[in-house]
């Protein structure tokens, strides 16, 4: 579709201004060429899906590619990981001495203590780069982000709306949202401190604070990046940034992973050879 | 996991369990207590006292009938009846599913108020067969019989309510467990329910595979005119339908009608579940729900909800964050780590 405008330009336009001079044609090239560059990158951004109200459309089911939820930082392959380059800027996190001391704690006890190993709400920011797809239906006032992993649902509030006066310590927190151009930015927090940040035991305390960025690379592509301030366990605030695909695959669905109910999954529903 | 968990284990989890965590306290002190109670010590609920409180219609003795035919109300860009908003149900909530306001079945704890006639309570969610009675086959019937026994001193894990594990509400208790959001957009129904999800296709993409099993089960939906037409595959039968033990197997499907009124008020849940291995011949459930709006006030129960802060002065819902997490896992081990 561009591709085709901008040659029905381009053939239209020799004609157009063949009795001018060449010197003005010349400098008409360069003009017209700064103009149709810019108008290229235009068309681009409009081949990204929107609502009604114009604002980007992230509706659609996406998931990374990336080893983030095994470590976010760089680490060798190990038994239960695959190597991975981290996807923290800068590299490491900037832990405070006490707060480095549970977190290698936790790295320990990764195969028991990790929470989503028990199948709870995996948190923000790690249900946007856990290793399951997850869904987010939109409107003008919201995003509604349903994870396949514990199909617990996350609202973005994208209405002017503030957090509340009375917040709660929530699993998913509390995400209100403005646009920067085709920028989502989100402002979330008012977390609890049960979650963790991947499966190698990086954590937060329930003073984590996380905004993020979220911005269409083409269509089918997000730029996710996060900064996540927390004064309880950082020194520093920090970044990371992720890249999300859209799943395209025919008749693609989420399909709900309440993992939490395996252990008891065998004693439901009666069967007829129970005595 | 173990079967062999010992009696007072059990029932000393059942006292823990009973009162689901919510992970988000309810905004309102009073709604929370009024939850509570209703979790606690349902058999408590004095049906007269829930009336002086306000319009009756959080224990609706009757409700109207809304037959299928045009939407007359405002629709979405996309050509749905806009039916978005909070709703709940009007009658009771799971503690008996052919007598929701009789109790559960067995209960040794004393009423506070007379359980009166049954004509004067809520009828039967089964609508058909006439007798209100789910058409089990012989072996399903003891089973539920045996449930209701066990219920009130679980000596087999089998006997806890799986809703007291936190597991999802799935088909069809999600409908008389707490008020829920149902959100529309292009291709999809979603109802965000206090424990689970529920995402309705309606795009006519095929059903999952058949092994495919799920709590809340595998949804395609269209419209007609009000209704909401849903085929329910891949259920797994584990949710059951409340504290009366009723229940269906991954056998079963469900062929679901929502019957909205144009003026958004109320639907009428109607749907026919069956199930050639375990009932005698399918059968009809009829569940009534009215919206909540801004005008209500929220309810820990119906309608946790709150207003949202912001300049404006249009009032603005928001649901607060659901999720069941004291015992998010087998028997409460999970969580205690």
């Amino acid at each position: 579709m561009n591709t085709l405008r901008l040659n029905t330009l381009q053939r239209y336009r020799p004609a157009k201004f063949k009795k001018v001079g060449s010197a003005l044609l010349l400098l008409l090239a360069v003009f017209t060429f700064s103009l149709v560059a810019p108008s290229a990158d235009a068309h681009d951004n409009k081949k990204i899906p929107r609502l009604a109200n114009g604002k980007p459309d992230f509706s659609g089911i996406w998931q990374t590619t990336s080893a983030a939820d095994y470590d976010l930082e760089p680490h060798s392959n190990r038994k239960d990981a695959p190597p991975g380059p981290g996807i923290v800027e800068g590299g490491e996190i900037p832990y405070l001495p006490k707060a480095l001391v549970q977190r290698k704690k936790n790295f320990e006890n990764r195969a028991t203590d990790d929470p989503a190993l028990k199948g709870y709400t995996l948190g923000v920011p790690r249900a946007v780069y856990y290793p399951e797809p997850f869904q987010i239906f939109q409107r003008a006032r919201d995003l509604t982000v349903v994870p396949q992993f514990g199909h617990s649902v996350r609202t973005i509030h994208t209405n002017n709306t503030e957090h509340p006066e009375d917040p709660n310590d929530w699993w998913l927190g509390d995400s209100r949202a403005k646009w920067e151009g085709d920028t989502l930015v989100v402002d979330a927090k008012h977390f609890n401190d049960k979650t963790w940040l991947d499966r190698s035991g990086n954590f937060h305390s329930d003073a984590l604070q996380v905004v993020e960025r979220w911005k269409f690379l083409d269509p089918n592509t997000i730029e996710y990046k996060a900064t996540l301030t927390d004064e309880q366990v950082f020194s520093k605030p920090w970044n990371i940034s992720v890249i999300l695909h859209r799943h395209r695959e025919k008749n693609f669905q989420l399909i709900e992973d309440y993992r939490y109910t395996l252990d008891y999954d065998q004693y439901y529903p009666p069967k007829p050879d129970q005595k | 996991m173990k079967n062999n968990v010992s009696h007072l284990k059990l029932k000393l989890n059942i006292k823990n369990l009973v009162i689901l965590a919510i992970a988000t306290a309810p905004l309102m002190a009073v709604s929370a207590d009024d939850a509570k109670a209703k979790e606690a010590k349902p058999q408590q609920q004095p049906v007269a006292a829930q009336q002086a409180d306000g319009p009756n219609y959080r224990n609706e003795a009757s409700f109207p009938k809304i037959a299928s035919g045009k939407w007359t109300g405002p629709k979405l860009a996309d050509g749905q009846p806009d039916i978005s908003g909070h709703w709940s149900n009007t009658i009771a909530n799971h503690n008996n599913f052919t007598d929701p306001q009789g109790g559960i079945p067995n209960d040794p704890a004393p009423r506070r108020t007379p359980l009166g006639k049954r004509e004067d309570r809520a009828p039967s969610r089964v609508s058909d067969p006439a007798d209100g009675q789910v058409p089990f086959q012989p072996w399903a019937l003891e089973e539920v019989k045996k449930f209701q026994v066990g219920f009130h001193n679980p000596t087999e894990p089998k006997y806890i309510e799986p809703l007291a594990r936190c597991a999802p509400c799935g088909v069809p208790k999600s409908f008389y467990w707490h008020g829920y959001e149902i959100a529309q957009y292009p291709g999809y129904v979603l109802f965000v329910f206090n424990n689970g999800t529920r995402i309705i296709h309606l795009d006519g993409k095929p059903h999952l595979p058949e092994k495919v099993k799920l709590w809340n089960a595998d949804s395609r939906g269209h419209w007609e005119g009000n209704t909401l037409v849903v085929d329910v595959r891949n259920h797994n039968g584990k949710a059951l339908f409340g504290r009366s033990g009723e229940f269906i197997s991954e056998n079963g499907t469900i062929q679901e009608k929502y019957i909205f009124s144009s003026d958004r008020k109320r639907f009428n849940y109607e749907a026919v579940f069956t199930d050639p291995t375990v009932y005698t011949r399918p059968f009809t459930v009829t569940i009534p729900a009215r919206q909540w709006t801004y005008e209500d006030k929220p309810n820990g129960w119906h309608f946790e909800a709150r207003l949202a802060k912001h300049a404006g002065k249009e009032p603005i819902v928001e649901r607060e964050e659901r999720i069941c997490a004291e015992n998010n896992g087998g028997f409460g081990l999970g969580a205690r780590k």
